[in-house]
């Protein structure tokens, strides 16, 4: 359905995204995770027919977006991040409206836009004006508006920003009950929303995909490391980070103002002897908790390992001196 | 459907949207208040002067000082009309439906076109009037007629090529006067320039010798005239594809 290869954007010199490449089946629910001035935008209007690419090439539900860019985009609908809206016409004469672009019309229009309408919960509001509405509704007005033709592919950014836990829920209820039986991408940085909603993550960072799993398997990749926090009192976290870093069992260490947050394989438990060492040092042990490993610190370390290498090398270069 | 009946669909549902959103905001309004006013004041004038004596019963006058009302009307109509899609980022979902560039232009196009028709339309109790009381030469005003409302859809487009421009209204609307004016005036820099190509060049090119010369005074309908007319409307919905089309590039 979507089908993505060597996707390339520049901007001047700027190279948005460097030759991403993946496909999206009919039926899957596909999260595009990333930090903020990732790509994903970029992506998602290039597979929308906003903007040609650079190089590489995008196709969507069996067309190609730049050259086949029309018949694309009949199936394609779109919630951009911010939700543009009319905000001087009424909720159904927008829908109505955005209907009428993707060619619909008669009765069989104005039946749609009644039905999208009750599918979002905002039929009762047809007719209050788009700038009355708060920033929960207007998001449910834009999803209405890219429903309305009944895409096969759907492309959602950030579809639950600015709504409240209540409207989180019924929309991922929503964009579940949509992915049955068509394609649908969403971005997002909300981690729970992907580990819920998506049969496969994309994580995105600086224009490359770094990692691209299911939501279990890439949970699962953490399974086998274990992690957890050391304080100790008389001495400062990153002394003691790098103590316990010459361990064999230990994996990596990270000092944070508290403390120290260690990584360990769990076949090899690494609590032993880190205690020992702890008591060799004649240091005073207030705390050894184990830390919960999430979908977060998969998403922190793939995304940020750049900074985390520069802070080691900071680190290291202070036990030098 | 057909790639022409998709596109003509296309066109009537912009034209439709763009149309019905300039009477839900008070402006048009205003708009229409002032062109309705100097129409009668400039109809009064031309009724004393018929009915002192010193003029034949006709349009000519009032019809000549509406289309140069329509330099200053026409880029407050169309001013809003891209410029305020790019500024709120609506062009976003224009982009991405399936529509063509030239289309949104096209369609805005004729929804402004509409509404002028509409203020020319509210002037005909005036001509009524004419014949009601005289007789007028009715070629001469439907002639009128026909030329001001050419002269609306080349200024119009004009217009929506500047709205294109900028997503200021404010800065769309100072442009298209200025291009407009200049158009208008053009043919005052004849005696500025030296060569015969130059000069003949800024007479063609000026807007009003191609209305009050022939199909205002004379009544002349010409195929010159006609082709100008048009020629700007393609040229300058044209270009203003063009611009908008840069958008997509630089995003």
């Amino acid at each position: 359905m979507i089908l993505v290869e060597g996707l390339t954007k520049y901007y001047g010199d700027f190279r948005a995204i460097n030759s991403l490449s993946f496909h999206a089946d009919a039926g899957e629910i596909i999260g595009f995770l990333g930090p903020n001035g990732a790509g994903k935008t970029t992506t998602m209007r290039i597979l929308t027919g906003y903007m040609p690419p650079s190089a590489g090439s995008a196709s969507v539900a069996g067309f190609d977006v730049f050259e086949e860019s029309l018949e694309a985009r009949r199936r394609v609908g779109y919630l951009p991040e911010t939700v543009p809206l009319y905000k001087e016409m009424t909720v159904w004469r927008y829908v109505d409206y955005m209907a009428g672009l993707h060619g619909m019309r008669g009765s069989g229009r104005a039946d749609r836009v009644d039905e999208v309408l009750e599918m979002v919960d905002m039929i009762d509001r047809s007719d209050s004006l788009i700038t009355s509405l708060s920033k929960g509704m207007r998001q449910r007005v834009g999803l209405a508006q890219a429903l309305v033709h009944s895409p096969e592919v759907l492309i959602l950014d950030e579809p639950t920003i600015g709504l409240d836990p209540r409207q989180v829920r019924e929309v991922r209820e929503l964009i579940r009950s949509l992915g049955s039986d068509r394609t649908v991408l969403l971005s997002t940085h909300i981690l729970s929303e992907v580990s819920q909603l998506c049969s496969r993550i994309l994580i995105i960072n600086k224009g490359e995909i770094v990692a691209e799993d299911s939501p279990e398997s890439l949970a699962g990749r953490l399974e086998g490391a274990m992690r957890f926090f050391v304080r100790v009192g008389n001495a400062p976290p990153s002394e003691v980070a790098a103590a316990l870093n010459d361990l064999d069992s230990v994996a990596n260490t990270y000092a944070t103002e508290q403390g120290v947050e260690v990584t360990a394989s769990r076949e090899n438990d690494a609590r032993p002897a880190v205690a020992a060492t702890i008591v060799n040092h004649a240091w005073d042990l207030l705390e050894l908790r184990s830390l919960q490993m999430s979908l977060e610190d998969i998403f922190l370390e793939l995304t940020t390992d750049e900074e985390m290498f520069e802070k080691a090398a900071v680190e290291e270069e202070g036990e030098a001196a | 459907m057909s790639e022409v009946g998709r596109s003509l669909q296309t066109l009537w549902v912009i034209f439709k949207h763009e149309f019905s959103l300039f009477f839900i905001s008070p402006i048009v309004y205003f708009i229409g208040a002032g062109w309705l006013f100097f129409a009668g004041l400039f109809f009064s004038f031309a009724m004393n002067n018929y009915n002192s004596g010193l003029a034949v019963p006709s349009m000519t006058s009032v019809l000549g000082s509406m289309a140069f009302l329509l330099i200053f009307i026409a880029p407050a109509i169309t001013m809003r009309m891209v410029s305020e899609e790019i500024r709120t980022g609506t062009h976003e979902l224009l982009f991405t439906a399936p529509v063509r560039d030239w289309e949104i232009i096209v369609g805005k196009w004729l929804g402004s076109w509409g509404v002028l028709t509409i203020f020319i339309l509210l002037t005909v109790p005036y001509p009524l009037i004419l014949l009601w009381r005289g007789t007028p030469d009715t070629g001469l005003i439907l002639a009128g007629y026909l030329g001001i409302w050419l002269l609306a859809g080349a200024v119009l487009a004009i217009g929506i090529l500047t709205s294109s421009l900028s997503q200021y209204q404010l800065v769309a609307f100072m442009i298209g006067m200025a291009v407009l004016i200049t158009m208008w005036l053009s043919d005052a820099f004849v005696s500025l320039v030296s060569g015969a190509v130059i000069s003949d060049v800024l007479t063609e090119l000026t807007l009003q010798s191609h209305y009050h010369d022939t199909m205002l005074s004379r009544g002349l309908v010409s195929p010159l005239d006609i082709g100008y007319f048009v020629g700007i409307m393609v040229l300058s919905l044209f270009i203003a594809t063009q611009i908008l089309g840069t958008r997509r590039w630089r995003a």
